[in-house]
């Protein structure tokens, strides 16, 4: 087996063996222990998994410079789309007060209100309607005008091209059919 | 504060904040690409790919009120961070509506290539 991803191992082992420190020499009673071992273990693991990520960002191993195009309808990557840029604004909004939260208070909100919901609803359907749109719109202009005007016009000059290849062609063999006939009759 | 939950609070800061850092980094370096954010595509029969772009004011309208909205609701929750804070229904509204035009606009301008009032202003001007 082949490992291609060493960070996560080592995040992994690393997890392991704090669990294993903390349940191994840290003082205190046997159910204590593994409650920490298992927090502590949770804790370490999450964050170097995100770390690792977050280097592999900064590091430009994993590409995120078109994370804000959209395919055009021609399949080409065109420039910044406003949906998909108002949908990365709400995420880390909400992520961001939900972070804030979370450390403020010490517990995960009972509730979520539906305001918050409504907002990333909002903007996630947008960002789905703005791809079914421009989905729409390239199966709509597989051929747009332009290219099908173009096909016929391409198709016109092969033909034309043919044509006149079998009339020079033509030309040539009456040529020499006529020479052949003034050459028999003056025999 | 418990250990953990100091633990828990240091890793967040580290991971979130890097990786909110690491994006505005690479937006305002231009890393990850801005252009042409203002600008829609619409159909047009002289152009090979089928399209053309135009400056869109659905975009900019939505760019306003998307910038607003997260501001206000960002600031709403670091004055007091202990509840996800309410947001005025009108607010929602003005919101949905902000969408519904950019849709409305991007739609009309790719689906069924129409020209905007603007353009079709200026081309009679011309």
């Amino acid at each position: 087996m082949k490992i291609r991803n060493i960070e996560f191992w080592a995040s992994l082992i690393g997890a392991v063996i704090f669990a294993f420190v903390i349940a191994r020499w840290v003082p205190g009673d046997p159910k204590e222990k593994v409650v920490l071992a298992i927090e502590y273990g949770g804790l370490v693991i999450t964050f170097l998994f995100g770390f690792m990520i977050l280097a592999a960002i900064a590091s430009g191993k994993i590409d995120i410079s078109a994370i804000l195009q959209e395919k055009a309808a021609d399949g080409t990557l065109t420039g910044a789309s406003m949906s998909r840029f108002q949908l990365l604004i709400f995420t880390f909004v909400i992520a961001l007060s939900l972070f804030l939260i979370v450390v403020n208070t010490g517990d995960f909100p009972s509730t979520i209100p539906p305001e918050v919901l409504t907002l990333l609803g909002i903007s996630a359907t947008t960002y789905a309607v703005s791809k079914g749109i421009q989905t729409g719109a390239k199966n709509g202009n597989s051929q747009p005008t332009s290219a099908v005007a173009q096909a016929a016009a391409d198709q016109a000059t092969a033909a034309a091209q043919t044509a006149a290849h079998h009339a020079a062609t033509a030309q040539t063999a009456a040529i020499r059919a006529t020479a052949a006939q003034a050459a028999t009759s003056q025999k | 504060m418990t250990n953990a939950a100091r633990l828990f609070y240091w890793e967040g800061v580290i991971v979130v904040g890097g990786l909110f850092g690491v994006i505005a980094w690479r937006l305002f370096t231009g890393g990850i690409g801005l252009d042409c954010l203002l600008y829609g595509d619409r159909r047009d029969r002289r152009s090979h790919t089928g399209y053309s772009s135009f400056f869109s004011p659905g975009r900019t309208q939505l760019l306003i009120v998307t910038s607003l909205t997260a501001g206000y609701y960002l600031l709403q929750v670091i004055h007091d961070p202990t509840t996800f804070p309410k947001i005025p229904v009108a607010w929602v509204v003005a919101l949905g509506g902000s969408h519904a035009i950019y849709l409305g606009g991007k739609a009309q301008s790719m689906l069924f290539g129409i020209r905007d009032l603007i353009d079709r202003r200026t081309h009679d001007e011309n």
